[in-house]
C-alpha cells in the first residue's frame, strides 16, 4: 500500500518535471541585433571591485591595480588568482550560482560560451575598438556584439637558424609556399639538420599551425552561422601540410617535448611557435644564441596575405556587477597604451593595444616586431560557443593527414560532417 | 538500517522483563508493558531516525540526487548552457544511448577499454600473485624491502610514474630500447605508434597496480593452513601440485576480490591515456572514461551522462560474469 503510493507520487513527480522541460523558442538567438553597452560615467569610480585573472597574470594583476587605486580615490580592486586547470569550470559555476566577479581575464576562445549564457556586458562605446589589432578584437565579439576587450595577444612566427640557414645557401626565408618548404629541404640536406622543420602532426592544438596556412591562402574557417571547413583554400593548406611529412622534411611522430631542444643542437633548425620561445630557447642554448636564430612570418601561397594565429586573453564585465561604472574604467585603464607598456615590461605579455607598440621598450626590439607586424593581420577562430569541440576533430583528422596520410578533402568532409552535426551552438 | 529498527525492540522487551517481575503483577504488567512498548518504540525509532539524519541528509544530497539527476540529464539535450535553467531542456529519450553506440570514437573507446581491460586485468593478477609467492615463500632475507618497493608505485602520483615513464619510453634515448637494442632489435616509438601505445600503457597500469593486489594475495596465501601442504608433501604431491590444488582453490575468494576490484578500476581507465598520450596516436588509447570526460568538457553533459551509464552498465555485467565463474561452488 505504502510503496504503492510512493511509486505514484514518483511517477507523478517525473511526470511533472518531464512536462516542465522543453526549451523556450526565444533567448539568445543568431537573430539578436548587435549591441552596444550603456555609456559609463566616469564620476562615480569609486567602491569595491573584484577581479579574477589566471596564472602569472593574476599573480601580477595586484602591483598593477595598486596604480589604478593610487590614481583614483575610494578604488579598492580585490584581485582573485585562479589557476587555468580550474578556471573553466569555476566560472562556468560562478555563472549559474550568480557569483560572477565584475571583471575577469577571460580565454579567448570562451566568449562565445560566457556570452551565451548571458553573463558578460556589452562594452560601451567609449572604447575604441579599432584601437586593438584586428584579429584580437573580433575574439572579444560574438554575434556582433563586442562583450570585452583584448588584454594582451600573441602570435606565431616561424622561427628558423641562421646559421644553418647561411649553410644552406639562405639568408633569409623566402617568403612563398613553395621557397618556404625547398628552404626547409635544403636545411636537412645541405645545412646537415635531421629534419627540415618541427610542425606538430595533428593532435591537440595542431589547428594552430594549420589555420594559419588556410588563412594565408584567403580561407574562411566561419560564415555567419556555420562553419567552412570543406573549401578548397583549407584543402590546398591542408596538402601543403602534409607535404612536409610525406617528404620526409617534418618527423611524423616526434618525440615530446623536445623541440627546444632539437632546435638549439641544430637537429631541427625551424619550428613555428609563439613569443614566449625567445626565453626558453634563449635559456637552453645559452650565451650568444640570440644571433643565432631568426623569426619570419607564415609564408604565403601565391597571391595570398601571411597570416598567423592571433591569441591570448580578453578581459570581460560580467552582467551581474554592482559596480559597472569602476569595472569598465578599470578595464579602460588597463587598455591604455601607457599601461599596457608597463604590463609589457612586467609581464612580457604583448600589448593588444597598437598605438603601445610604438614604445621604444618594444619597437628597439627587432624579433618582437616581426610579431607586431605579423599580429596586424593575424587572425582568430570564430568566437562559436562549440569550436573547442569542433576542432578536437579538426586536430584528430589532421594527425591522420599527418601520420596515416589520410587524403586532406575526405579529412576536412569528415571534420565538416562533424562541425554541421556539432553545430555553432549559438 | 537494521541495526537502527532490531535494537530498540530488544531493549523494550528487556525492560518488559523487569517490570513482569513480581508474578502477582503479571497480568497488568502485560498490558502496561504493551502500552509503554509502543510509546517507548516509537521515541526510539524518532531516535533513531534522528541520529540517522545526517547521514541521510548527506546521502540523499550528494549521492541519491545526483544519481536522479544525472539519470535524468542522460534522457535530455542538457548542455553547459542550460546549468542556469537545469529543466528547461528538451526531452530526447534515448537518443543520447543510440548516439553513442553509432559513434566512431566512442566505440573506439570502448575496444580500447576492452583491449585494457583484457589483457590488463590478467597481467595484473598473474603479477601480484607471483610477487606474492615471491614474498611468501622464496624470498627469505629483505622481505620488507621488496614488499615495500613493489607498493611504492601504488603510493606515487601518477604524474611522477608519467615522467619517468616517459623518458623510459623514449624512442631514441629511453632505456627501454636502449636494453633492446643491445641485442640488435630496433625499439619501435613506443608512445607514438597507434600498435605500442596500449600495450605500452598496459605494463605502465600494471606495474604501477599490482602492489595492492599483492598485499591482498600475501595476506590470503598467508591464511592457507600448513598442515593441508605438509600432507599432501606426505602424499607425495610436489610444489606445483600443491600450489594447483591447494593454494588455489583456497585462494579462490581472494582472487575473486581483487580481480572484480582491478577489473572495476580498469574499465574506468582514465590516468594513464591522459598524462601520458592524450588518448593519441589517432585515438588509439582513448579510453570509454576519457572520452566521456572530453564530452562532459565540451559542455555536452546529456551526452556524457548517457555515456556514464553504459561505463556503468558494462562494470555490473563484467562484475557479475567475474561473480559467477569465481564463486565458491559448496
Amino acid at each position: 500500500m505504502r510503496s504503492t503510493r510512493m511509486m505514484l507520487a514518483l511517477t507523478a513527480g517525473t511526470a511533472l518535471v518531464l512536462t516542465g522541460c522543453g526549451r523556450d523558442d526565444g533567448g539568445s538567438g543568431t537573430d539578436a541585433a548587435p549591441e552596444t553597452g550603456e555609456e559609463i560615467s566616469t564620476e562615480d569610480v569609486a567602491g569595491e571591485i573584484d577581479v579574477w585573472a589566471m596564472g602569472a597574470e593574476g599573480e601580477k594583476l595586484p602591483d598593477l591595480a595598486e596604480q589604478f587605486e593610487d590614481a583614483h580615490d575610494g578604488v579598492t580592486v580585490n584581485v582573485t588568482a585562479i589557476p587555468w586547470d580550474s578556471a573553466h569550470d569555476k566560472f562556468t559555476t560562478s555563472i549559474t550560482a550568480g557569483t560572477t566577479p565584475d571583471v575577469a581575464m577571460v580565454g579567448t576562445t570562451w566568449m562565445g560560451e560566457f556570452a551565451g549564457l548571458d553573463a558578460l556586458d556589452p562594452a560601451p562605446g567609449s572604447i575604441d575598438s579599432s584601437a586593438f589589432f584586428e584579429g584580437a578584437q573580433e575574439t572579444a565579439v560574438v554575434d556582433g556584439t563586442a562583450y570585452g576587450v583584448p588584454w594582451y595577444v600573441e602570435t606565431r612566427l616561424v622561427y628558423y637558424r641562421t646559421d644553418i640557414a647561411e649553410e644552406a645557401g639562405y639568408t633569409e626565408v623566402p617568403t612563398d609556399w613553395e621557397g618556404f618548404r625547398q628552404m626547409a629541404a635544403d636545411m636537412q640536406e645541405k645545412g646537415g639538420a635531421e629534419w627540415g622543420i618541427s610542425l606538430q602532426p595533428g593532435g591537440v592544438g595542431s589547428w594552430q599551425t594549420v589555420l594559419p596556412l588556410a588563412w594565408t591562402n584567403g580561407a574562411e574557417i566561419a560564415g555567419e552561422d556555420a562553419y567552412q571547413f570543406d573549401t578548397p583554400e583549407v584543402a590546398e593548406a591542408v596538402e601543403y601540410y602534409q607535404s612536409f611529412f610525406t617528404d620526409g622534411i617534418a618527423n611524423p611522430s616526434p618525440p615530446e617535448g623536445q623541440t627546444e631542444a632539437d632546435f638549439t643542437s641544430g637537429d631541427v633548425p625551424m619550428f613555428i611557435s609563439g613569443p614566449w620561445m625567445r626565453g626558453i630557447v634563449e635559456d637552453m642554448g645559452g650565451e650568444g644564441f640570440a644571433e643565432q636564430y631568426d623569426v619570419a612570418p607564415i609564408p604565403v601561397p601565391e597571391g595570398g596575405t601571411s597570416s598567423s594565429f592571433v591569441g591570448g586573453s580578453n578581459l570581460a564585465v560580467f552582467q551581474q556587477t554592482d559596480n559597472r561604472d569602476t569595472a569598465w574604467a578599470f578595464v579602460e585603464w588597463l587598455t591604455e597604451p601607457e599601461t599596457q607598456v608597463t604590463w609589457f615590461e612586467e609581464t612580457a605579455n604583448l600589448p593588444s593595444v597598437q598605438s603601445a607598440w610604438e614604445d621604444d621598450a618594444l619597437a628597439s626590439d627587432e624579433k618582437l616586431t616581426a610579431f607586431g607586424t605579423q599580429l596586424e593581420t593575424a587572425q582568430a577562430p570564430p568566437s562559436f560557443p562549440t569550436w573547442e569541440e569542433v576542432v578536437t576533430s579538426f586536430d584528430t583528422e589532421m594527425e591522420k593527414v599527418a601520420k596515416a596520410e589520410a587524403d586532406p578533402q575526405e579529412a576536412l568532409d569528415a571534420v565538416q560532417a562533424q562541425a554541421e552535426s556539432i553545430g555553432t551552438g549559438q | 538500517m537494521a541495526s537502527a529498527t532490531t535494537t530498540p525492540r530488544r531493549r523494550s522487551t528487556d525492560r518488559r522483563r523487569g517490570e513482569t517481575g513480581d508474578p502477582e503483577q503479571k497480568g497488568r504488567g502485560l498490558r502496561r508493558g504493551g502500552k509503554s512498548h509502543t510509546v517507548g518504540r516509537r521515541r526510539e525509532e524518532r531516535a533513531a531516525w534522528i541520529l540517522a539524519l545526517p547521514f541521510l541528509v548527506l546521502f540523499l544530497t550528494f549521492t541519491a540526487w545526483p544519481v536522479i539527476q544525472s539519470t535524468f540529464m542522460s534522457l535530455t539535450d542538457t548542455q553547459a548552457r542550460d546549468l542556469r535553467t537545469p529543466f528547461a531542456v528538451d526531452f530526447v529519450g534515448l537518443d543520447n544511448f543510440s548516439q553513442a553506440l553509432a559513434d566512431p570514437i566512442f566505440r573506439q573507446a570502448a575496444f580500447n577499454t576492452a583491449y585494457f581491460v583484457l589483457v590488463g586485468v590478467p597481467l595484473t593478477l598473474t603479477m601480484a600473485l607471483a610477487a606474492a609467492l615471491a614474498l611468501d615463500k622464496g624470498i627469505g632475507k629483505f622481505r620488507s624491502f621488496f614488499r615495500l618497493g613493489f607498493y611504492t608505485p601504488v603510493v606515487t602520483s601518477i604524474v611522477a610514474v608519467a615522467v619517468v615513464w616517459r623518458f623510459l619510453l623514449h624512442p631514441d634515448a629511453g632505456l627501454v630500447n636502449t636494453v633492446i637494442g643491445w641485442v640488435g632489435v630496433d625499439g619501435p616509438n613506443w608512445l607514438g605508434s597507434t600498435t605500442w601505445a596500449m600495450p605500452s600503457l598496459i605494463a605502465m597500469a600494471s606495474w604501477r597496480n599490482f602492489g595492492t593486489a599483492m598485499i591482498i594475495f600475501l595476506a590470503g596465501l598467508q591464511s592457507v593452513p600448513w598442515s593441508l601442504h605438509e600432507a599432501a608433501a606426505i602424499d607425495g604431491a610436489n610444489a606445483v601440485q600443491r600450489f594447483r590444488h591447494i593454494t588455489l582453490p583456497l585462494l579462490k575468494p581472494t582472487i575473486l576480490f581483487v580481480s572484480v576490484t582491478t577489473a572495476i578500476g580498469y574499465l574506468q581507465f582514465f590516468e594513464e591515456p591522459f598524462v601520458m598520450t592524450d588518448g593519441g596516436p589517432l585515438n588509439s588509447t582513448i579510453s570509454a572514461s576519457m572520452y566521456t570526460f572530453q564530452q562532459f568538457s565540451f559542455g555536452n553533459y546529456g551526452y556524457a551522462a548517457a555515456l556514464s551509464y553504459l561505463i556503468f552498465v558494462v562494470i555490473v555485467i563484467v562484475t557479475a560474469i567475474q561473480f559467477r565463474v569465481l564463486r565458491e561452488r559448496d
